[in-house]
């Protein structure tokens, strides 16, 4: 009775024992082929959430949308006081708004007298965030656009208020938006107004720390991050967040974007950018003159004669 | 007879994909995009390993495995680890089902929190090994430890609302077969 295990008929056993070590071996080369060749591996994962994830569609969208309104719900207790403040916000707002329409007209015109060239205007596409990645280890989201609309790998991704991520991966409708947060993120950045460089290193925590600034006296919290542009993975000047001095004494970025409510995400196109290389050579023409036989002899004989 | 064994059989499995496809619809939602949080329980695992103490007969292995791996990709794990783990788990319980049916629940839950402790002690150690990036080891652990106190919540819930009950000594099914 002790010895008997289960299922005890003496032909299962054995087969379901072979069924399960070759499962496992199927796992574990897996597990090896994601670990040897990543990339395709990636590809294939990206292939396989395009194909399941839109299908749920129908279901995330209302049931996020119905969760929301119910946490909005609990707001309305005080709406009155909220319309107030909005209303002095609003009031504000339209004065400040006169005056950068005001400051534009004035930039356009400087600008236009200077003959400056700005960077070529961005466009964007617009996505839903249709689910998170539903592991706490990693900070990305999925978007309801794919290469179908002309997304590709490593374009920047804002809400309107500021750097969200960038794009990582792309299905035919979806593409995985790995955020500013992820562990494995790393953003070119600018420190505003000292111009110091540095890079933005996900974490994991909601104030990703900026490493790398060559000289930290010249930069203090307060300051504005934008993306630097270098190494022209992204554009330049996306407004990113402010510095913050973090519990542990690092530099950290308080992020612009809102990350507790990611709901439609701007894909900025971005065109790329046309990259100096190599050092300029020599300035010398560009056909060598025929050397004739006389100049030749004559150019010795002075070379001679010196 | 044989098909109504068949079809109780099926009920149950598909019972199991949809508890399984509306845990993982809810790890989905994008209520929460902020990063910072308490790490919660893997839920699946914890059904997994109730349901397989309880009715082996009603999870496969083949499914479990098609579940979990299901999550691999959506969750953005490596691909095939984390399964690999889970079945070696799932298949050290099944086979102490047929001893445990009659030992009390703390020791049951001791040696199920065991199996997940060592899976992802197991989890951890290989994929330093390979030198793949991790998140940090004290969320790992939480994680953890969310998953074991969440054990006897998700065999209650399977226990009382879907009458998933041990197999009693002696029984048989309904071809005399003895389970």
């Amino acid at each position: 009775m002790a010895t008997d295990r289960g299922n005890s008929d003496e032909y299962v056993r054995p087969i379901r024992r072979i069924l399960v070590i070759g499962l496992l071996t199927f796992l574990v080369g897996l597990f090896l082929l994601w670990r040897i060749d990543s990339p395709r591996a990636e590809r294939f994962r990206a292939m396989l959430v395009d194909r399941f994830v839109p299908s749920m569609d129908w279901a995330l969208v209302p049931v996020t949308k119905v969760a929301d309104m119910i946490e909005g719900f609990e707001s309305y207790s005080r709406i009155y006081d909220q319309n107030q403040e909005l209303r002095r916000e609003l009031q504000q707002m339209r004065a400040w708004r006169e005056a950068a329409l005001q400051l534009e007209q004035e930039n356009a015109k400087l600008l236009d007298l200077n003959k400056v060239r700005l960077d070529p205007a961005l466009t964007y596409v617009t996505g839903v965030v249709l689910a998170d990645s539903g592991s706490p280890f990693r900070q990305s989201v999925l978007l309801n656009v794919g290469a179908r609309d002309g997304i590709m790998d490593g374009w920047a991704t804002t809400d309107g208020l500021g750097l969200v991520g960038r794009i990582s991966g792309v299905g035919q409708t979806t593409s995985r938006v790995i955020l500013l947060t992820d562990p494995g993120s790393r953003i070119p950045v600018t420190v505003q107004p000292s111009g110091q460089r540095g890079i933005l290193a996900g974490d994991n925590s909601a104030l990703p720390p900026v490493d790398f600034i060559e000289d930290i006296d010249r930069v203090r919290p307060g300051d504005r991050v934008v993306s630097s542009g270098d190494g022209g993975v992204f554009p330049a000047g996306l407004l990113v967040g402010q510095l913050v001095t973090g519990p542990d004494q690092r530099l950290r970025v308080r992020l612009s974007a809102d990350y507790e409510r990611l709901e439609f995400l701007r894909v900025l196109r971005s065109q790329s950018a046309e990259r100096i290389g190599e050092p300029g050579g020599l300035v010398v023409p560009e056909f060598e003159p025929e050397p004739r036989k006389e100049e030749d002899a004559v150019a010795q004989g002075e070379a001679g004669d010196g | 007879m044989a098909d109504v064994i068949v079809t109780h059989n099926w009920r149950h499995r598909t019972l199991f994909l949809g508890l399984s496809f509306i845990i993982v619809f809810a790890r989905l939602l994008p209520l929460d995009t902020g990063p910072g949080q308490f790490p919660g329980p893997d839920l699946l695992v914890c059904l997994a390993f109730a349901w397989v103490l309880r009715r082996p007969d009603y999870v496969p292995v083949a499914m479990i495995a098609a579940v979990i791996l299901m999550t691999d990709i959506l969750f953005m794990r490596p691909l095939g680890l984390w399964t690999a783990c889970v079945v070696l788990g799932y298949e050290f319980l099944r086979s102490r089902e047929p001893f445990s049916r009659d030992l009390p629940f703390m020791l049951e839950w001791t040696v199920v929190g065991t199996v997940i402790t060592a899976m992802t002690l197991g989890y951890v150690i290989v994929l330093a090994v390979f030198a793949v990036d991790q998140p940090a080891l004290g969320l790992t652990l939480l994680q953890m430890l969310a998953t074991i106190a969440a054990y006897p919540l998700v065999v209650l819930f399977s226990a009382r609302l879907l009458g998933l009950k041990k197999i009693p000594p002696g029984a048989v099914d309904q071809l005399g077969h003895k389970l």
